[in-house]
């Protein structure tokens, strides 16, 4: 416990540290007023895009595009990374076309989703489902791939019709890795939302961004960016823990792992 | 086992050609509208016209200059100051849960800020490529410096080495498979900020040339700037895969 | 005087972690050139006891001397062979390499080098794969490269942790007649740890047995086994069988 206590103070020292030092300088150096804020004015910052509902207003905008688009992602990576990774043969058709897709970045179909439907949700929410299609098809093909042989055996002898054994056996085992496999394509759903709305689209959490700076108001900005950090952090944190959680109890050897 | 190989090759050819015939079906039958989805055909063509008579090739280089750039500076940074953290318990203590926090924090967040204090300009955009492209290979270092197997400590122990042979001996080639490991991530990163740099400030790329194809509802220029986008990602992701596997001929 | 000649002593050695005894009033001396093996159950702190004599770990206790003078540190003329081989070896250096790093480490000149590596090779039976990497050697072939490393350390001493513990049985008597043959050349001391019986009995001069929580000396016997030794007619000596029926009884005694 007291080693964990320990451990805890030692990193906050540092951005302590920084926060102070920022302060500091900013008292000697008032000029910079236009494009930097101190933590004082940060906090500032902080209370007023709340109380005028910019808060609000964005990190809902950027959830729900980057849920529409991780839901749309994942089912279709999901189900894609079943058929490949359980039919070789469909495995072996897509390989190629796989690799010359895959290596799209989502940011350049930015242009051509503004350009199919203009700006707004969908244009978001459809480069998200790219950018997190990819992951849940490869890591998913995985997850089935690395299931241990044995227990497959074990599924087939004891009877279970192919439906059975998805569900029942394969998609339980591979259960750990494909949580994983979420946790990185919500942090990657976010990254990408955020990515296109201050790129291209106007709302959400990075336009607001792009909106502070150009209106030359970066105590709103730094606030922002601040608020960004911690969501990003919060929800990989959450979802570390709820893999902890789910999947304390596994037994080793259920996968057949490196 | 040849043979194996090469059913894998046709299976994996035949379904890229299935799909290449599905798009010209698609855009043969007006599924979908010339506007959103040009044909095959119009694509390739536009695809060499741009590279033959037109700007595709300069502003592919260009893309391409940008993200090694940025990929290079920012790999050089990061190893030097991760190994720096890495060997360090007592830095790493301190430095960490900073590093972690900051690890989910999209690096495209950071380009208001880098607008606030460059400008719109080239600066600004590998500035934010550097900055964005830092992070994998800076926490790999880390981790690879961070992370040596207990048994070599006690042979280095053993055998009397001082600490910069420990370093030298042991402790970099250590950490050259998560410093890879990190390259190649850094590498993607490097490749994202460029294009959102271009996006945003016109400067000479791919992603400008594939946003002003957007604007001027040029399908076909748009299609092909994005292939070759892909093309950038993939050379770049399977140059890195050769290097990998030459660099660490020693795993097994 | 006979202290200041002997390899080994260790004079009323404890070792604790906090409030864990693991071991505890260990006195015991071993001759130059003499081989010694020491068994035990897991817990039994044996492995501990060799790490202290290799200097990685000071007792908490009591003294251990090497050639009469404490063990403060390791030292060049201590070598260790570990039995997780595959741990330490430096899996990106080539065999060479890797018996090169002490030759390194004692400063040879590089030009001298390659010709002592090929002999220490060859020595262990490697000759031919000096540009392997250990992830492309098998199990035995990595134990003996540790092996030839530890040799190259010109070693006066040689401590070996339970080191065929992980080869399996054919490989692990190949291996014990090498080392057998490679010490006897140069009359190393030799601190064998193992939980085998029968090898402790095939391989030494004598078996020290220790018991468990906390690690003491429970029996220290001679093996009066002729040598050279032999994987047949060693271990159907008579006296090989006797002894061997007897540690039995003894370890059963003790892990009562």
């Amino acid at each position: 416990m007291t080693d964990a206590l320990a451990k805890s103070w030692r990193g906050w020292l540092f951005p302590l540290a920084v926060l102070a030092a920022s302060e500091i300088w900013f008292l000697f150096n008032p000029i910079l007023s236009d494009t930097l804020a101190p933590p004082s004015r940060i906090v500032l910052g902080a209370v007023d895009i709340v109380t005028d509902g910019t808060f609000l207003r964005t990190t809902y905008q950027t959830l729900f595009a980057a849920a529409a688009g991780l839901l749309i992602g994942m089912i279709a990576g999901t189900a894609g990374g079943v058929l490949i990774g359980l039919m070789r043969t469909a495995d072996r058709l897509s390989s190629w076309s796989v690799e010359m897709l895959r290596p799209i970045p989502s940011v350049a179909l930015i242009p051509l989703s503004l350009l199919t439907f203009g700006y707004g949700y969908r244009m978001e929410y459809a480069v998200v489902a790219w950018a997190t299609f990819w992951p849940f098809l490869i890591l998913t093909q995985h997850a089935l791939k690395q299931i241990d042989v044995r227990l497959i055996e074990v599924s087939k002898l004891m009877g279970f019709g192919i439906f059975s054994r998805i569900f029942k056996i394969m998609l339980p085992a591979a259960a750990p890795r494909l949580f994983t496999a979420l946790r990185l394509a919500v942090g990657l759903s976010l990254v990408v939302s955020v990515t296109v709305e201050i790129a291209a689209n106007p709302q959400g959490l990075g336009y607001g961004l792009m909106v502070a700076q150009e209106s030359l108001r970066p105590d709103r900005m730094f606030a922002l960016l601040i608020w960004v950090g911690i969501l990003g952090w919060a929800i990989n944190y959450f979802l570390v823990r709820i893999e902890g959680r789910l999947f304390a109890h596994r037994t080793p050897g259920l996968m057949a792992d490196a | 086992m040849i043979r194996f190989r090469i059913t894998d090759i046709v299976l994996g050819v035949g379904g890229l050609i299935a799909l290449l015939l599905l798009w010209h079906l698609v855009t043969a039958l007006e599924l979908i509208s010339r506007v959103f989805l040009p044909s095959p055909a119009a694509t390739i063509a536009a695809l060499e016209w741009g590279l033959v008579n037109g700007d595709l090739l300069p502003q592919t280089l260009a893309t391409v200059n940008r993200m090694v750039q940025g990929w290079l500076l920012a790999s050089f940074v990061a190893i030097a100051i991760g190994s720096l953290i890495g060997v360090s318990a007592v830095a790493r203590a301190y430095i960490q849960p900073t590093l972690e926090f900051l690890r989910p924090l999209p690096a495209s967040a950071i380009i208001p800020v880098a607008i606030s204090i460059f400008g719109l300009n080239a600066t600004m955009v590998l500035g934010v490529v550097v900055f964005g492209a830092v992070w994998p290979t800076l926490l790999g270092t880390i981790h690879g410096f961070a992370h040596v197997e207990p048994r070599l400590v006690e042979v280095s122990r053993l055998l009397q080495m001082s600490r910069w042979e420990f370093i030298y001996k042991i402790g970099l080639p250590n950490a050259v498979p998560d410093i890879l490991a990190g390259m190649r991530l850094s590498l993607t990163v490097a490749l994202i900020l460029a294009v959102v740099g271009e996006l945003l400030t016109a400067q000479e790329g791919l992603g400008t040339a594939v946003l002003h194809a957007a604007r001027s509802y040029r399908a076909a220029d748009l299609y092909a700037g994005i292939l070759l986008l892909g093309m950038i990602g993939l050379v770049s992701n399977y140059g890195l895969a050769i290097a990998d596997k030459r660099i660490l001929a020693w795993k097994s | 005087m006979a202290a200041a000649s002997t390899a080994i002593e260790l004079k009323d050695v404890s070792l604790s972690f906090g409030s864990n005894e693991i071991l505890t009033g260990i006195g015991m001396s071993v001759e130059p050139g003499e081989f010694v093996c020491v068994i035990g159950a897991s817990g039994s702190g044996k492995t501990t006891l060799l790490r202290m004599i290799a200097g990685l770990l000071p007792p908490t206790s009591g003294q251990v001397l090497l050639h009469g003078r404490p063990v403060r540190a390791p030292t060049r003329k201590v070598a260790v062979v570990f039995q997780d081989y595959g741990r330490a070896l430096l899996p990106w250096r080539r065999a060479y390499a890797n018996v090169s790093l002490p030759l390194e480490a004692s400063g040879m000149p590089s030009r001298d080098r390659p010709k002592r590596i090929r002999e220490l090779l060859a020595k262990v039976g490697l000759a031919g794969h000096e540009n392997k990497f250990p992830g492309q050697l098998s199990g035995g072939m990595q134990q003996r490269l540790q092996i030839a490393r530890s040799l190259a350390q010109e070693p006066d001493t040689l401590l070996m942790d339970e080191p065929f513990g992980a080869l399996d049985a054919m490989t692990r008597q190949t291996l014990q007649d090498e080392v057998l043959r490679l010490v006897a050349e140069r009359r190393t001391t030799v601190f064998f740890v193992t939980h085998d019986i029968e090898e402790a009995l095939y391989l030494g001069d004598r078996v020290v047995a220790l018991d468990s929580n906390p690690g003491r000396i429970a029996y220290d016997i001679k093996v009066p086994l002729p040598r050279p030794r032999d994987q047949l007619t060693t271990r159907e000596h008579p006296e090989f069988l006797r002894l061997r029926r007897e540690m039995f009884e003894i370890m059963n005694r003790i892990h009562a």
